[in-house]
């Protein structure tokens, strides 16, 4: 058996930063191409070893996308994360995505009706596997200061399994950039950048 | 030709806030949009029933999110109203200040967001939303949150300003006065911008008036119509307020007259700075017994971001037996059916840019 020549529990293999780094030297010194140029085909990886967890949680990591949905006022703190000041995309969050199918994280940003439940299941559920959650401010945790109205659901945890809740009304930008700091650390791996 | 029927929402990246419509295409050509509203109502007016007067400012700030401000001193002015106090001459012009700056960071987004519609015009978005922080910042130092701020009090405000605050928003007028022709230069040269926004969605002067919308859109189609000016509260009369209107009434004239407004907003604020007079600015604390409302009934009318606001308000001893809201996002969305009509279908996503809507206010 290939794979019982790479055990992948072992300790050299706990760092996807260090397994990464020697993938593409590896690859690089069949090729003789010069070390210092960071050349590598995906196939390579394929080939030569298993895809090991490390390296998919490496890339699993350092992309998460959110999706572009909000609801309320948190909505207007989640276009800011977006803008200028934040800067999301230096961490691997790319701009929001118009689509639930390119996305791995939908980020909660709002009070959730009961007309809007249906359509967040449904949201959810065309999502691509894996997918996370963050229930971002005080409405979609706990109901916040709509806790004694009819019509809204006291958390998005009643319908959805949520990984980060983040506390605030609204919490700032930079809250949610630590939120999904909080979220790659879960997901595993070494934050990089 | 077969009428094609669309849904649009209830999440779509181009409106702003939870709707959905439905449109009714003639082949690219809209016949018919009918919006379908309520997924936020969450029944601010409910709730308001069973609260203390003083304890309602935080529900009323989250009907307008991108203004909260504005609404927080239109249910204080209500209350105000309904007791008779007068707020002090300091405090009257402190408001005046932080509603206008709220103006500002309002119209700001806007016109932001209006890029985004317009097919990603991401340059845009993101000078907007940087000048928003920087006056959002001042918002913060003198209330003390970035966006909700509950510092409104029967007479008065939470706190005075601090110390610095008149030189720091001296500074940051003069930034924006530099920024706002830089917007205009942006947009008006670039022939995409004009081509999508000169000549659609025209509302008339009679048109705008029958539809009842109001704010920048009713100022847009020629009407000189502004609550500051026509209905005068606090020390506007003294600064000399001027609406600006427009005559053409389509998408263009809808957020020129934005730019417009932002520019006599600055300079609004740079005189109230000038004369604001040193004296007493605190309001009433909020204690566990409030006065008791002197008037049965009150009615008060502000010129929000958005348009006019009508707060009605039947008081009860300690709490309010009845508070009604007339929100002007809710009149200019019941309009889109008509602007809309005969426009082609991505010019939809434009009108309802330039309209401005904030779905919190419109489902209440």
């Amino acid at each position: 058996m290939e794979d019982d020549k790479i055990d992948t529990n072992s300790e050299e293999f706990t760092d996807a930063k260090k397994e990464m780094d020697k993938l593409v030297y590896e690859s690089v010194k069949d090729r003789e191409i010069k070390p210092n140029v960071i050349f590598a085909k995906l196939s390579d990886f394929t080939r030569s070893m298993p895809i090991t967890k490390g390296v998919v949680n490496w890339a699993r990591v350092n992309s998460m996308w959110p999706m572009m949905f909000g609801l309320a006022c948190c909505a207007i703190e989640l276009m800011d994360f977006g803008s200028a000041r934040i800067d999301a995309e230096r961490k691997g969050y790319l701009l929001f995505r118009g689509t639930p199918r390119q996305c791995d994280v939908i980020i909660v940003a709002g009070w959730v009706t009961k007309s809007m439940v249906p359509e967040i299941k449904r949201l959810y559920e065309q999502m691509e596997k894996p997918r996370y959650v963050i229930a971002f401010g005080e409405c979609a945790t706990c109901g916040g200061p709509w806790w004694e109205s009819y019509n809204i659901i006291k958390g998005i945890d009643e319908v959805l399994p949520v990984d980060v809740f983040v506390a605030g009304c609204p919490p700032r930008p930079e809250n949610l950039f630590a939120a999904l700091m909080k979220l790659q650390k879960k997901v595993g791996g070494n934050v990089e950048g | 030709m077969t009428i094609t029927r669309i849904n649009v929402g209830p999440v779509h990246p181009s409106t702003h806030g939870v709707i959905r419509l439905v449109v009714d295409l003639e082949g690219d050509t809209i016949v018919h949009v009918e919006p379908r509203i309520g997924f936020l109502h969450r029944g601010v007016e409910k709730l308001a029933e069973t609260r203390m007067y003083m304890q309602i400012p935080p529900y009323t700030e989250k009907l307008d999110y991108i203004a909260p401000m504005s609404y927080d001193e239109a249910y204080v002015a209500t209350v105000e109203a309904a007791m008779n106090v007068q707020v002090s001459e300091r405090a009257q012009y402190i408001r005046v200040i932080l509603l206008e700056l709220q103006r500002l960071a309002s119209h700001l987004l806007s016109i932001g967001l209006l890029c985004n519609d317009l097919g990603q015009m991401f340059t845009g978005f993101m000078w907007t939303f940087k000048d928003r922080d920087i006056v959002l910042d001042l918002l913060q130092e003198a209330a003390g949150s970035r966006m909700f701020y509950v510092n409104m009090r029967l007479g008065g405000m939470r706190e005075d300003l601090p110390a610095d605050f008149i030189e720091h928003t001296l500074s940051t007028l003069k930034y924006l006065e530099h920024r706002i022709p830089m917007y205009v230069s942006y947009l008006e040269k670039n022939p995409i911008f004009i081509e999508r926004m000169k000549g659609v969605g025209v509302v008339t002067k009679e048109e705008a008036l029958d539809l009842g919308v109001t704010g920048p859109v009713l100022r847009a189609s020629g009407v000189d119509y502004d609550v500051r000016r026509n209905n005068p509260y606090y020390v506007y009369p003294k600064l000399h307020f001027n609406p600006k209107y427009l005559q053409s009434g389509d998408n263009f004239a809808r957020y020129k007259v934005r730019i417009l407004e932002m520019q006599e907003s600055i300079r609004i604020i740079r005189l109230a700075l000038k004369d604001i007079p040193e004296g007493n600015a605190l309001g009433a604390p909020i204690k566990l017994r409030s006065p008791n409302p002197v008037n049965r009934i009150s009615v008060v009318s502000r010129e929000l971001p958005r348009g006019e606001c009508l707060m009605y308000m039947v008081a009860d001893p300690q709490k309010p037996y009845r508070l009604s809201i007339r929100s002007p996002n809710m009149i200019n969305l019941a309009a889109i059916d008509h602007i809309s009509r005969g426009a082609r279908y991505a010019d939809l996503f434009s009108i309802l840019g330039t309209l401005d809507i904030v779905m919190g206010c419109v489902d209440r």
